[in-house]
């Protein structure tokens, strides 16, 4: 794996070489089966013991009346199929030969069918880059010219099995199988999946809040060449429409940038009217590790649209569990502006995105302002009222007094 | 008292009524522009001092209007760029003492000037070589020589505005000075980012050389300014001559030892004054990123909504005074003046409101209060120790600004802008808090600093009766 194994998640080292670092929250639950403030949470790695090694990950966290599945898979490009359940007995059965086969339909379920409560996917397609020289809007889409994508299908994965179990994570590291110009010969593009038994918060920026229902995708990009000497990186995402229509984009925005500083905004993707799943993630990249204001990068996603299924790279678990007769929409991810910290700096780039999960803004954006404003906001009152009744005491009193 | 109310006099013969006949003067005499005894002479003498502080209030606020691209250009943190703002006061937290006493007793006021400002351009050259040399220490340092320069210059700016409009227009001298400098902020704030644009397009790229060149031209101000400096000793001089003038003279003394006999309700002046300050410009320094982040600003409204402190201040700033000297109760005033500040900081930090309207409010309130704050100090402690407790004052202003600054930038980094402007809520409520004391102890004490006019009028009256 050109070394990079060895190298791990030890990007902090390579400091002459590029990285860039994302993350991303995922959850997927319909209503009803959220809110476990613990589930019994199983990592397992299904092996392939017909043919050539295959990285399918399957993440299976048990509430008391619910299961939810996290299928992450490197088989084409890197995918995530996500299933939610309303009982807590609900498995996932793998047919690796269908699933290997050109027709992969039904290679891939949860049984019983009929729990199922939500289902989705993510279908991480190409890694672009663009030359960002002469661009001065940073606003500007897209925001350079564009070099020829990676295709992430094209890619060769490290086993994951190295990388498990011991912190409920598992780390896929790839690179283009053909790289003629040997961008990647000292690189690698690594997606870190991360699951959580309870909410908590990581150590590391922008340190958004995951819970039992969510799992956490950590995407890095280190040590590649870059083939100008602005490139900005981005990431092409496809996932399932609903219907004719798309999952829908939001910006939230709130006052408190506590636990990624200045980043006062929270990007969401939500599937279906109703709350069903959601990615969030904060639209900041890091440029060194570990991350801080310095190194932020803004990460920008454009609209989703509609994608002809032909003109993506296809994932065989993402249509071995939901078929073929599927829409597709995508969006781009770009880290990065033409001025600014960049890629070119430490050629690192990491974002993070907290997982599938519920949608459950109230819950996932913290409530500290409310305290801040009682702690801080109550005394300031109360000087002020207090101030002005003793004003007015002394008055009295004061008026008291001359009359004797 | 006597032989400074003749030089007054002497000085101003010539008066408005004079001047405002503007017919020439005796045959032989000089146009009446450069008559220094015309009114038209000292408009020109007026205009002069007005642009003597331009130089330096402009490249004060440098960094706040480039904060983004120092950050990125010279690669550091939130909290080594406010260094540059700590370093400024660094200097002045000594100076603040001496700066009377090198203008009376060793330079003499027009060399005072010359060398004040020959150090606020040296300093400012300095800072803009350590951008294009990409070394940040050098540009710590010109700030740090900057602000050796800087503070003192308004000491010399004030004096000389003594020496030439005592017992006329002094008030509005002052005042327009006072403008005068706000709007040399304004401008820094909307001017430089422009200006940092346009030498980045020109050299094709970002980067230390880019700021550095930004921050050299901001420096021509900074040469007006010792231009102006020149042509003011010049005409001082030759006032002296035509008029037998003296030089101008702060006539401060300072006496460390009268710290001791500092009563109370000074110690509480200096608290609310640090803790005030200290929650308004850290917060400038470091506000145009959070009006791009938190409310979605562009650049150059960034720029203009962090510079609407100084837009206000700078009309208000009059407007304010004759407030309060008309009604008095200075304590009142100040009051009102923290309790807005909290209250604007509050919209800023909880809400997503527009902030146009807590910025409005933090100008308005920040008028006021320089009005209230400052003449308070004249009303607790006797004359002769007046100088050292302006002089403490600044003093304890800057070393509290300096490290705040610093503190500031690590919260900032550490735990994002809403920590930073709780942390700045704490500060002003500090402030309030010792507003509030203040009452009770000038109170209790019987004290003369919450009399409204009349009263201190009518006191003043007995007093000569």
């Amino acid at each position: 794996m050109r070394g990079s194994v060895e190298r791990g998640w030890g990007w902090g080292h390579c400091a002459s070489s590029p990285l860039l670092l994302w993350t991303l929250l995922l959850f997927a639950a319909p209503f009803g089966l959220l809110g476990e403030k613990t589930r019994q949470l199983s990592l397992e790695v299904i092996p392939n013991w017909l043919g050539p090694l295959q990285n399918l990950l399957h993440i299976r966290a048990v509430g008391t009346n619910s299961t939810l599945h996290y299928v992450w898979s490197s088989l084409g490009p890197l995918a995530v199929v996500m299933v939610a359940t309303n009982t807590p007995h609900s498995t996932l059965s793998v047919n690796w030969s269908r699933l290997l086969s050109p027709e992969p339909d039904g290679g891939l379920m949860v049984l019983p069918k009929d729990s199922i409560q939500f289902s989705s996917a993510l279908v991480f397609t190409r890694l672009l880059e663009f030359d960002s020289t002469n661009v001065s809007n940073t606003a500007a889409k897209p925001p350079g010219r564009p070099y020829p994508p990676y295709s992430l299908a094209d890619f060769s994965w490290n086993n994951i099995t190295d990388s498990l179990p011991a912190t409920l994570s598992a780390t896929f590291q790839g690179h283009p199988m053909n790289d003629p110009t040997r961008t990647f010969a000292n690189g690698s593009l690594a997606f870190r999946v991360q699951a959580f038994s309870r909410s908590s918060r990581p150590a590391q920026p922008p340190r958004l809040l995951h819970t039992a229902d969510t799992c956490q995708l950590e995407v890095a990009l280190v040590g590649a060449s870059p083939r100008g000497n602005h490139s900005l990186f981005g990431l092409e995402v496809a996932t399932l429409g609903q219907g004719p229509d798309c999952p829908s984009m939001q910006e939230q925005h709130s006052i408190d940038d506590e636990y990624a500083p200045a980043v006062f905004q929270l990007d969401q993707l939500l599937w279906g009217s109703l709350p069903a799943g959601f990615a969030q993630w904060r639209p900041v990249a890091y440029s060194q590790k570990p991350g801080g204001r310095e190194s932020a990068l803004p990460c920008q996603a454009s609209p989703l649209h509609p994608a002809l299924a032909y003109s993506l790279p296809q994932s065989p678990i993402v249509r071995a569990f939901f078929g073929s007769q599927n829409n597709f929409c995508a969006f781009n991810l770009t880290f990065g502006a033409s001025t600014g910290p960049g890629y070119w700096d430490q050629h690192y780039l990491s974002w993070n995105a907290p997982g599938c999960g519920l949608p459950s803004s109230g819950r996932l954006v913290p409530t500290s302002p409310g305290h801040h404003g009682s702690a801080l906001g109550a005394p300031g009152l109360m000087l002020l009222g207090g101030g002005l009744v003793l004003l007015l005491h002394h008055r009295k009193y004061s008026e008291y007094q001359s009359i004797n | 008292m006597e032989e400074e109310d003749e030089e007054a006099r002497a000085l101003l013969a010539g008066g408005p009524d004079e001047a405002d006949r503007g017919a020439p003067a005796a045959p032989g005499a000089l146009p009446a522009l450069c008559d220094p005894s015309r009114l038209v002479h000292r408009l020109l003498v007026l205009l002069l001092m007005c642009f003597l502080g331009f130089g330096s209030y402009f490249c004060y606020d440098n960094p706040a209007a480039l904060q983004t691209q120092v950050k990125r250009d010279m690669q550091v943190n939130t909290t080594k760029f406010m260094l540059l703002y700590a370093w400024y006061s660094w200097s002045n937290v000594v100076l603040c003492f001496f700066g009377g006493f090198l203008i009376d007793r060793v330079f003499g006021i027009r060399w005072g000037t010359i060398i004040f400002s020959c150090f606020v351009c040296i300093g400012q050259v300095v800072f803009a070589l350590g951008g294009i040399f990409n070394a940040f220490w050098l540009m710590e340092f010109g700030r740090f020589v900057f602000g050796i320069g800087g503070e003192s210059l308004a000491v010399a700016q004030n004096t000389y505005a003594v020496s030439w409009f005592k017992g006329k227009e002094l008030n509005l001298v002052f005042g327009l000075q006072l403008s005068m400098a706000r709007i040399g902020s304004t401008v820094n704030m909307n001017l430089m980012g422009w200006l940092y644009s346009k030498i980045e397009a020109l050299l094709g790229s970002a980067g230390h050389t880019t700021l550095g060149i930004t921050l050299m031209i901001g420096g021509v101000t900074c040469i007006l300014s010792l231009i102006c400096a020149l042509a003011l000793a010049y005409l001082d001089q030759r006032a002296e001559r035509i008029l037998h003038k003296e030089q101008g003279k702060t006539g401060e003394v300072i006496k460390l030892t009268d710290v001791k006999d500092f009563s109370l309700p000074l110690w509480l002046i200096f608290i609310i004054c640090v803790c005030y300050y200290v929650a308004v410009f850290p917060f400038i320094g470091l506000g145009k990123v959070f009006f791009t982040e938190k409310f979605g600003f562009s650049s150059q409204a960034a720029s203009a909504i962090n510079s609407v402190v100084y837009v206000i201040s700078a009309p208000m700033s009059p407007v304010f005074g004759l407030l309060v000297d008309k009604t008095g109760k200075n304590i009142i005033w100040v009051l009102c003046a923290v309790a807005a500040t909290l209250v604007s900081h509050m919209m800023l930090a909880f809400t997503m409101w527009n902030p146009w309207i807590a910025m409005c409010l933090l100008g308005l309130s920040y008028s006021l209060l320089a009005c209230a704050l400052w003449p308070m100090v004249a009303f607790v402690v006797p004359e002769h120790q007046l100088g050292t407790a302006h002089g403490f004052m600044q003093s304890i202003q800057n070393l509290g600004l300096a490290i705040i600054s610093i503190i500031a930038g690590m919260i900032l980094d550490s735990r994002g802008y809403l920590f930073l402007e709780v942390f700045f809520i704490a500060c002003v409520s500090l402030s309030l808090l010792s507003v509030v004391l203040l009452y009770l102890v000038n109170r209790a004490q019987g004290g003369n600093l919450n009399y409204s006019a009349r009263q201190r009028e009518e006191i003043k009256f007995s007093h000569t009766e």
